[in-house]
């Protein structure tokens, strides 16, 4: 009688596996892959090479499985891939409007002797080192001028709504297919659901998170963070966005100092790297960011203890230390507001009496300076708060 | 076993000697396919690190990278790796295991994932003039009748009036034969057990099993069986809708594809053209059965839309189309005869109408299934693939009031314990073949191999107190008793 509830049955369908979407962030700033390639010898060229063999290794894995690729350049961010077979031409405009770089190259029939390769794979090759050519070739000197950060924001927000785009789409075609392995998820989804309201906007679709296409990012970064503070507020929303859906954001970073990256892989639980030798790319790709969410489970995977947790002001865009957070909204600024009037929200705030001197300094100092050293450098544990409109 | 990937193409491959991996391998096609296909997650996590490492990997290094509540995955993950030829243990300086991919398939997988020199592994584009291409819905309509008269020959669905539009050739039918799914009496035409087994499989399942049998039957005619099995795993590479070169296969190749033709695995205008298609039933060879949800097995299904044309494959709303009850009830939105035949066998059917028919699961109907040799296992699982999408939706729903730990199931549960209780009914014993290991002299020399064998996953049975225990598989277990001593 035993055998009846037997896990045989459930066993047999457990093999199903969903598939995966892997959408990788390119980090395109020409100031930074500069010094990098002249720092490491890692060009841009031979960056690419490698992380189109680990797309390759992606598809690889599953019949099902995709892959995009998201450029985020110095003006822009803009997909490599997929990008719509008939509108190569009808997203030009923007592009080349002075129309000085003709892009022929799109519409060549491929040489006859790179026939030897998975389609799909050759497909994916060809749209991203043709569109990377495009958007390089179409980057003029005034473009980068302007400015040396990169739209990591823009980029952020372009793969999650192909994310959410795909997920619909696959929950549609499959009519939300059983995944055991995901069940456990169960509880927490709901719960975060009911309290975040919009933000799960996948069409209610609870089992796309757990049983549907598994979704990640992987964000390749070689642009240092402090450029990137003006972009504080999207970041972190994105970041949030994907924590409610759970998808994991990696960070593979190639050179500079990420703060709010450290902070997306920590809140997604990702994985973040900062490679020591970036000629080594493709093996670290490989052997850290090619395992999918059910892998993962199994792994032990290489995670960042001490995040840095640092936000940004919202009235100059400073990564603050410390900071006066308004008590209404939980707005950060990095000075004492004129007027006591919170710039988001408008809530008059007492200021108290800061700056003055405490009046029974003597004693509690005493205490203080015992337990000074310990904690007094390191972060502050609390997690950022989400940032308002 | 959760971690084994479609056992029968599996088993067949484990069957074979090294020396026919090392010329398989030789195929960056045919490496891709068995990578993608047959391993499980763990193990493609394990060959993808290890791929572009020079020097082999100490196993202690590998085997720190997995948790350790994860061991039982681990070495089921490495055993199937060795199994397959895939990872080979070597020693490297001061005596340290390590693991590397081995030679011929390290190489194929890199040259399949970068692109090759001059192989034509993965086929050879023609070019046909446009008009005379061949639409993707041509071909989806071509492979389901010839699927569907292989399948409706076997079940003998003549007298239910299937239009005979198929010709099957003498080859199908004696591969049917010599794979024992039929005994052909005279001009009666018997399903056997097998073949029982054979047609409530899925479609990508029933696909192998014919492939499977075709490289067996392919040594029996004289022909390299390898050499017909890297053109199967070749055909599972092309890409649908796309028409490629013959000129450039081997003579074998070319008589595996004519009679490939026939069961609709791939298309040709005519046995002297010039070019081939493949159809769906190829091209998803190295898909998992999720993907299954397909235009073929939903027209298999007799999906009523009977517009397969619709190119937007994924738009289609899966492809199910039997709505299983609590009472017992079955209602199928189907008027293919095949499929009307199918649910026969284990259901009282009651009525029928022009899209739609009704029936009943019974203690009869079922016992009737499994004296024909049909078994709950196979009953539950036809059911369970040709559910209708409203009852994997509510399924969903469902699924947030379901306790954790309790896998989730598309039918309704009575229903499912139910078959199985009628089938135990009748059948009481179950024979497994294995190996029985016994006669320890401690009670520590015991447990180490016996928990080694329930890791790898292979463990049936074990008896503590008589220190025995018996396993499905023995040539691991063997090894590690030697390795122990």
């Amino acid at each position: 009688m035993n055998t009846i509830d037997a896990t045989e049955h459930y066993s047999t369908s457990a093999h199903d596996r969903p598939p995966s979407l892997l959408t990788v962030i390119l980090d395109t700033n020409p100031h930074a892959w500069a010094q990098l390639s002249s720092q490491s010898a890692l060009p841009l060229s031979t960056a690419v090479a490698n992380i189109l063999v680990f797309l390759n290794a992606h598809l690889a894995c599953n019949y099902a499985n995709e892959v995009a690729v998201v450029a985020s350049h110095t003006q822009k961010a803009t997909w490599l891939y997929p990008v719509a077979a008939a509108s190569p031409d009808s997203n030009q405009p923007p592009r080349d409007k002075d129309g000085d770089t003709p892009m022929p190259s799109h519409n060549r029939p491929p040489p006859p002797h790179e026939m030897n390769k998975y389609r799909p794979f050759r497909i994916v090759e060809e749209q991203v080192t043709q569109n990377l050519h495009r958007l390089l070739g179409g980057t003029t000197a005034d473009d980068l001028s302007a400015t040396t950060s990169t739209l990591m924001a823009g980029a952020l927000t372009l793969a999650l709504s192909h994310i959410n785009r795909r997920t619909i789409a696959w929950a549609e075609a499959h009519g939300g297919e059983t995944d055991p392995n995901a069940h456990a998820n169960n509880t927490t989804t709901t719960s975060t659901n009911t309290a975040g309201g919009a933000a799960a906007a996948s069409g209610g679709d609870k089992a796309s998170t757990e049983s549907g296409l598994q979704s990640r990012i992987l964000i390749l970064s070689v642009s240092s963070a402090t450029g990137a503070a003006h972009q504080y507020i999207p970041i972190m929303n994105a970041i949030f966005a994907c924590q409610r859906l759970q998808i994991p954001i990696d960070v593979c970073k190639l050179a500079g100092d990420a703060v709010f990256l450290q902070q997306a892989a920590d809140a997604t639980k990702g994985v973040y790297m900062a490679l020591a030798e970036p000629r080594g790319l493709l093996q670290y790709l490989m052997m850290a960011f090619l395992p999918d969410q059910r892998s993962r489970r199994h792994l032990i995977l290489p995670t960042r203890v001490d995040v840095d947790f640092r936000a940004a002001c919202f009235c100059h865009r400073r990564v603050v230390d410390i900071g006066f957070v308004c008590s209404i909204c939980l707005s950060i600024f990095c000075e004492p507001l004129e007027k006591g009037e919170c710039l988001t929200c408008g809530s008059v705030l007492e200021m108290g009496d800061y700056g003055a001197k405490p009046a029974v300094v003597a004693r509690k100092k005493k205490k203080k300076k015992v337990r000074g050293p310990g904690n007094g450098a390191s972060a502050t544990p609390t997690p950022t708060p989400t940032p308002g409109p | 076993m959760a971690a084994a990937p479609s056992s029968r193409p599996f088993e067949y491959l484990e069957s074979l000697p090294g020396t026919v991996f090392f010329k398989l391998y030789q195929q960056p096609s045919t490496a891709l396919a068995i990578f993608r296909r047959m391993l499980p997650d763990l193990a493609k996590c394990f060959v993808m690190a290890l791929l572009y490492l020079k020097d082999p990997l100490p196993a202690a290094d590998l085997e720190v990278w997995v948790k350790s509540e994860s061991l039982k995955e681990r070495d089921n993950a490495l055993s199937i790796l060795g199994r397959l030829h895939i990872l080979s243990n070597t020693v490297i300086a001061n005596n340290v295991r390590a693991y590397m991919v081995t030679n011929p398939f390290a190489a194929s997988l890199r040259h399949a994932l970068t692109g090759a020199e001059q192989t034509q592994s993965f086929g050879v584009l023609a070019h046909p003039p446009n008009a005379a291409a061949v639409s993707i819905a041509n071909l989806d309509d071509y492979a389901r009748r010839q699927w569907e008269g292989v399948l409706g020959y076997m079940v003998g669905t003549s007298g239910l009036g299937i239009q005979r539009d198929v010709n099957l050739s003498k080859g199908v039918k004696q591969l049917l034969q010599a794979g024992h799914l039929v005994e052909i009496r005279g001009t009666r035409v018997d399903i056997t057990k097998d073949g029982f087994a054979f047609v409530l499989q899925d479609v990508s399942t029933q696909v192998w099993h014919i492939l499977i049998l075709y490289v067996e039957s392919a040594e029996a005619i004289g022909m390299d069986s390898v050499e017909v099995l890297s053109f199967v795993f070749l055909l599972s590479s092309l890409e649908l809708g796309q028409s490629y070169e013959k000129r450039h296969l081997t003579a074998n190749q070319l008589r595996t594809l004519a009679d490939l033709a026939d069961f609709g695995i791939v298309y040709q205008e005519s046995p002297e053209a010039a070019h081939f298609y493949p159809t769906r039933l190829a091209t998803t060879l190295t898909s998992d059965s999720s993907a299954l949800s397909n235009p073929i097995a939903g027209s298999l299904a007799g999906n009523p839309t009977g517009d397969p044309s619709s190119s937007s494959a994924a738009n289609k709303a899966g492809t199910g189309f039997i709505i299983i009850e609590t009472n017992y009830r079955l209602y199928a939105y189907t008027s293919s005869p095949l499929q009307i035949s199918l649910i026969a066998l284990f259901t009282t059917l009651k009525y029928r109408f022009p899209n739609l028919i009704t029936g009943k699961i019974t203690r009869q109907s079922i016992r009737r299934a499994v004296e024909m040799g049909i078994t709950a296992d196979q009953i539950i699982s036809y059911l369970s693939t040709h559910a209708h999408p409203q009852m994997r939706k509510h399924n969903t729903s469902r699924s947030t009031s379901n306790q954790a730990g309790i896998p989730q199931s598309i039918l309704p549960p009575t229903v499912v314990d139910q078959i199985r209780l009628w089938q135990l009914e009748r059948d009481r014993v179950q024979a497994t073949a294995g190996f029985l290991f016994k006669d320890f002299v401690s009670l520590a020399e015991y447990e180490a191999p016996c928990r080694y064998a329930e890791e790898i996953g292979v463990l049936v049975w074990k008896s503590d107190r008589k220190r025995m225990f018996f396993v499905t598989r023995h040539e691991q277990v063997a090894a590690f008793l030697r390795s122990r001593k």
